[in-house]
């Protein structure tokens, strides 16, 4: 038996195993959205009704909306502070870099819930900020609009994922070679240009990555908006888990859940189609 | 004894201790009973288990929809007994996963009170599948020390003073069931409230969810919350509010003179269960409607069983405290039942939570 063949004989079966475990529920999920439910029973006539239900509720296309608007917007603020510490990390850290690392990482090893908590301390009525903006003379009463609102809520999801962003960036700093930004300088280009036409380029598939990845965990995180997000912490993912849980309508659960994997996925095709081309264009440099 | 002597005893004291549980495990009826934390704890059970040659494992619930899920999912072949809502029997009922009760063999089932003998709820064609078990009410609890009165259900869709204080359970099923009873729908209509009156209660739902701080999920959450002020008033569990008066916090508990919610758990047998193992389950069905176990819950709960076999073992003060002292108190409570349009429910509850 040649290497590769052997290969890829020990390889099958953590292909199927893979298969089994992640497709095959993604497969069944997908087979029930075409379903319908009368009270506990599931009819198996399959129809694309629950998908134009989808369409034609003003509530569940505003969650869906609301989600990836979320997922953008988190995605942007954390590239926007992840790039310069990226670049500290990659560039300026020097001996500190492994110890500035693992701090970055710190954070994750606390857990979901304990973030969110401490966050709570930090702006409720009675928390850090509010009692410190009093004592200082700056408000009189404490700004009931910190915690349980949009803002505390995208708060703390930039402080959960900004490590996410941070990774991916830094090890697009790791490998760009300084040389190029020498050259460029060498060659004339000013320091806004050698951003723009040099360091963005090449730092381009780190940036898609990270962001990619904040932007999924950002519209997959459902606790966050609910702990901290008030009246207004309700989420596609929690409208989901109701239809499952309470409402036992799996099919419409499951439409739903497809819909958000489907536009995911078109997310991921224009990430990929980015990032070749940010990389066609690094070659090229 | 010799060094040989003294390896073999040490040899043979090992295995002794390392089969033994074994051995005991194999001797007794092993029975599965999916429920509540707060129900089974190890104390409330350990006159049954002691009395009974019978192994017990516990594995718990987050929500009553979280059990019926495992259960239509595949799970009833493994439990002996379930803890379903007296709203929730139907679901079961309607997926065949239940077997009736047999009252023969729960000789404790001829004191349940008479509401819950009379209940249609967790009964097809006259048969009981699931028996009512425990019971209480969930009522308002607020901070008196923060509010001028005791409230009613008007707090949460009237008047501006607790704006942005307030809490309510992100539960379908109760926070429409409140909308309703402060709109006068009467029982009778409330669990088959047609699209008008459905328009009715999103309307004032909304105004509602302008009100609230915010929609609670887990009853210690809540509890923080009261503690740190973020929150004065909220549709509550009882927890609360005997937790914090015992921190010398000043709390309240309104029943709200609308109606208040009252809920039931039952105890239910899966389908499969047959032989020695139904034996079992149907000796702890028995035991947990028992005074030795209703009395513990009560004072350890505190909760009142569904029988009145320790109510004469309580003190008048224990008995008030799980509203058994008058019981015609439960005149004015408002059961929770499975309205046939719940999908709708859902929906309407979403719309109001994303408007």
């Amino acid at each position: 038996m040649r290497p590769q063949s052997a290969g890829t004989w020990l390889a099958l079966p953590v292909v199927a195993a893979l298969g089994a475990l992640c497709l095959a529920p993604l497969a069944i999920l997908f087979a029930y959205s075409f379903f319908s439910v009368d009270f506990v029973t599931i009819s198996h006539d399959p129809s694309l009704k629950n998908y134009a239900r989808i369409l034609q509720s003003e509530t569940y296309r505003g969650l869906i909306a609301r989600a990836f608007g979320s997922g953008l917007l988190v995605a942007a603020i954390t590239a926007v502070i992840g790039y310069p510490v990226a670049w500290f990390l990659a560039k300026r850290a020097g001996a500190a870099k492994t110890m500035l690392l693992t701090l970055l990482l710190v954070p994750l090893y606390s857990g979901d819930l304990l973030r969110i908590f401490a966050w709570r301390v930090l702006l409720g009525a009675e928390g850090a900020i509010n009692r410190s903006l009093i004592w200082l003379g700056a408000i009189d009463a404490p700004l009931q609009g910190l915690l349980f609102s949009p803002l505390a809520t995208h708060i703390a999801l930039t402080y959960n994922y900004l490590p996410f962003m941070v990774i991916g960036l830094w090890l697009a700093f790791e490998s760009l070679d300084d040389a190029w930004l020498e050259a460029a300088a060498d060659l004339g280009a000013p320091g806004r240009d050698r951003f723009r036409r040099v360091t963005l380029p090449l730092t381009a598939p780190g940036l898609i990555a990270g962001g990619l990845m904040v932007f999924v965990m950002v519209v997959g995180d459902y606790l966050t908006p609910q702990l901290l997000g008030g009246a207004s912490g309700v989420t596609v993912i929690s409208a989901i888990n109701d239809l499952f849980g309470t409402a036992f309508d799996w099919p419409l659960g499951s439409a739903i859940a497809w819909t958000m994997l489907a536009i995911l996925m078109l997310c991921f095709g224009a990430g990929a189609v980015l990032i070749r081309r940010s990389s066609l264009v690094a070659e090229g440099a | 004894m010799n060094r040989r002597d003294l390896l073999k005893t040490a040899l043979a004291g090992t295995a002794l201790g390392a089969f033994g549980p074994a051995f005991r495990a194999d001797a007794a009826t092993g029975i599965l009973w999916m429920t509540w934390e707060n129900l089974a704890k190890d104390d409330y059970l350990a006159p049954f288990l002691a009395a009974n040659d019978i192994a017990l494992t516990k594995t718990f619930i987050g929500t009553d929809d979280e059990q019926f899920a495992k259960l239509r999912a595949g799970g009833a072949d493994s439990v002996d007994l379930i803890t379903p809502g007296l709203d929730k029997v139907e679901y079961y009922t309607a997926s065949d996963l239940l077997q009736p009760i047999d009252f023969a063999r729960v000789p404790n089932a001829a004191k349940l009170y008479d509401t819950f003998k009379q209940t249609p709820l967790g009964k097809v064609d006259g048969q009981t599948y699931g028996i009512p078990f425990y019971w209480g009410i969930n009522p308002i609890v607020y901070r008196a020390d923060l509010m001028e009165a005791e409230p009613d259900w008007s707090v949460f869709f009237e008047g501006d003073a607790y704006n942005g204080k307030l809490a309510m359970r992100d539960y379908a099923l109760e926070g429409i069931m409140i909308a309703a009873m402060y709109l006068g729908i009467p029982e009778s209509e409330m669990f088959t409230m047609d699209d008008r009156q459905l328009a009715e209660v999103k309307k004032v739902l909304k105004i509602q969810k302008s009100k609230l701080r915010t929609y609670w999920n887990s009853i210690g959450d809540l509890t923080n919350l009261f503690a740190t002020g973020e929150v004065v008033c909220a549709f509550s569990w009882v927890p609360p509010y005997y937790e914090l008066r015992a921190k010398g916090i000043d709390m309240g508990m309104a029943k709200p003179k609308q109606g208040v919610i009252g809920w039931c758990d039952t105890i239910a047998v899966p389908k499969g269960v047959e032989g020695a193992r139904l034996d079992a389950a149907f000796a702890l069905v028995d035991y947990l409607l028992g005074p030795d176990y209703g009395k513990m819950l009560a004072v350890g709960g505190p909760y009142a069983q569904s029988t009145s076999a320790a109510r004469d073992h309580l003190t008048e003060e224990q008995q008030d405290k799980i509203f058994i002292k008058d019981l015609s108190v439960m005149d004015s409570f408002v059961w929770k039942q499975n309205p046939p349009r719940y999908g709708d429910w859902v929906a309407l509850w979403n719309e109001v939570k994303a408007s």
